[in-house]
């Protein structure tokens, strides 16, 4: 064993700031998670299969949807496709889950803690790893498609740019929403199988009840608790299609970012209070 | 300091200054030594009153966690990482760029006496690589201040010797200091030359080791096989300044003192097997201190 100091005396070694610490653990959480083959067997089936529905339904849109009208409403359809939310759920699911739950199982919570960092920098990490992989799903089909569109000369650029920007802003809210979540369900727990089963009990437990009970006592109100009725209430308004539930989509939004910002405090809330130091 | 957690005040009015080298921190369970390092480490906030580490208020976390280096008592590493991937990274978390915190984890891990076994993942170390790995993950950053808490905790005793060899060395080298958090009393006393005792939140004793070991130059202490308690009384009723511990009787020095001790054994029948300038263990001086401090709180 070797017991002599390689550098006997201490030199003063200049840190990087915080930001290079932060970007260091999503560089690392990135890596660790691209070295996972059932992250990556479910990010790229959900990329693969939610890109090939979003482009088959257009390239086939007068096949599949005849008297569709070929503007901007005609891309809600993408954005409204199922295997969005089935994939998306997947991955927070797969991913997401084990974020701040395996570091508490493992203890290591309290090797980042000791660091120089602070509680917001190290959510502010795990949701910069979970957050990039969602909006694979959620933002990557929806903006290709309508590129694709436009270079098949199905659409005119216009209405593919627009397209384009309404779905990066409804993508990053299903996004936000997804990753302030999971984030939120895995500080609760050691064991990411209970908040990757809480993932899914939040977004089917809620909508399929919702849509049931919605249809039975022809109450639309009660779709407001589906987290993905309310995305799919302000993606119809984002893209100007008329009919859908009545659902009022500044209600919709207002739910969609109100459980975004609860998420995110009660998650830090609850990292301020994980005793870091026992004894 | 205070820190109250509902009724329980863990820190209650606690004023200490830890000098520079290798410092002891001991107590009992619930002395507040955990409580105590938190504060340290910026990770909880006083209810009342502050500390400086190292010239910077404990308020302002970061600047403070820079420059401390932290060994938890619980196991804490990342199982799927290698040895040389999880210190590289504690490197780079606490802000060393790429190239210098991969250069750093090495030397470490060197220091430390994990080789080859580096590029192994931490899942398949043993209890004493992980205790190693720990140490190093503290070390990478090359910080002013350790802080280990238990760090021999279960090792063998060929383990625990070479993580004391380890932690002396960094307790001993320039710029380095180290705060070693302990219930293995020998450890404190083989590293450290100042201590400092809490029990129930407070401060029970703090100084120089060798001092508070070696006690005062007017007392004696006596080792009796018998009663001490009887044996105290019997010289405090012979007029003595007497007291018994469980590391002997404690007598006050003074004229005819050591006559009037052997006439008391002699009464009682006990025998006198030590005499002598009050020379303690860490062991028998802690448990002193606990002992006279609950016959205070009672």
């Amino acid at each position: 064993m070797s017991i002599s100091l390689p550098t006997y005396t201490r030199r003063e070694m200049p840190l990087l700031g915080r930001q290079q610490r932060v970007r260091a653990i999503i560089t690392t959480g990135l890596r660790r998670e691209f070295k996972r083959i059932g992250a990556l067997v479910v990010i790229g089936m959900g990329v693969a299969i939610t890109l090939i529905t979003s482009i088959v339904l257009v390239l086939f849109a007068p096949i599949f949807l005849p008297g569709e009208q070929l503007d901007l409403s005609f891309f809600y359809i993408p954005a409204g496709n199922t295997t969005i939310l089935f994939f998306v759920t997947l991955i927070a699911s797969v991913v997401g889950s084990g974020l701040i739950a395996d570091d508490l199982n493992s203890m290591a919570l309290t090797l980042y803690l000791s660091r120089p960092i602070t509680q917001a920098d190290y959510l502010i990490a795990k949701a910069a790893i979970l957050a990039p992989l969602i909006t694979m799903i959620a933002v990557l089909p929806l903006v290709l498609t309508p590129l694709v569109a436009a270079l098949l000369g199905l659409f005119s650029w216009a209405i593919a740019v627009e397209a384009m920007g309404v779905s990066v802003l409804i993508g990053f809210l299903f996004t936000a929403f997804y990753t302030a979540v999971t984030l939120f369900l895995s500080s609760l727990t050691r064991r990411r199988s209970y908040a990757a089963a809480g993932v899914f009990a939040v977004t089917f437990g809620l909508t399929i009840p919702a849509e049931i009970l919605a249809n039975q006592l022809t109450n639309s109100t009660i779709l407001y608790v589906s987290p993905w009725e309310d995305y799919l209430a302000v993606a119809r308004a984002a893209f100007g299609v008329q009919g859908g539930p009545a659902l009022d989509w500044p209600w919709a939004l207002a739910i969609l970012l109100a459980a975004i910002v609860l998420a995110s405090f009660v998650t830090y809330i609850r990292m301020k209070a994980v005793e870091v130091v026992s004894g | 300091m205070t820190k109250v957690f509902g009724e329980v005040r863990a820190v209650d009015d606690l004023t200490v200054s830890i000098p520079e080298g290798a410092v002891g921190l001991v107590g009992p369970n619930g002395a507040g030594k955990t409580t105590f390092l938190r504060l340290l480490l910026s990770l909880l906030q006083p209810t009342a009153g502050t500390a400086k580490v190292l010239g910077h208020s404990i308020e302002d976390g970061v600047p403070v966690r820079e420059r401390i280096g932290y060994m938890p008592e619980h196991d804490c590493l990342i199982p799927e990482m290698t040895g040389v991937g999880l210190v590289t990274y504690m490197g780079r978390v606490s802000g060393l760029d790429a190239k210098t915190a991969i250069s750093r984890a090495h030397d470490v891990l060197q220091f430390v006496g994990v080789e080859e076994e580096r590029y192994r993942k931490v899942a398949e170390y043993s209890t004493g690589m992980k205790q190693k790995i720990k140490l190093a993950q503290s070390m990478v950053h090359d910080p002013q201040l350790y802080i280990f808490d238990e760090p021999t905790t279960g090792l063998d005793p060929r383990g625990r010797t070479e993580m004391l060899d380890l932690v002396r060395v960094i307790a001993s080298s320039p710029g380095r200091n180290v705060i070693l958090s302990s219930h293995l009393l020998p450890d404190v006393e083989t590293i450290c030359k100042y201590i400092v005792i809490l029990d129930g939140g407070h401060q029970i004793a703090a100084g120089q080791l060798q001092q508070l070991l070696t006690g005062a130059a007017d007392r004696l202490r006596i080792d009796v096989r018998g009663d001490r308690e009887a044996f105290a009384q019997r010289l405090k009723e012979a007029g003595l300044e007497a007291e018994a511990s469980p590391s002997g009787v404690h007598v006050n020095r003074g004229p005819g003192v050591e006559a009037e001790i052997f006439r008391t054994a002699k009464a009682l029948g006990a025998e006198v097997r030590y005499m002598g300038r009050e020379i303690r263990s860490l062991e028998e001086f802690f448990l002193e201190l606990v002992a006279r401090n609950e016959r205070k709180g009672a």
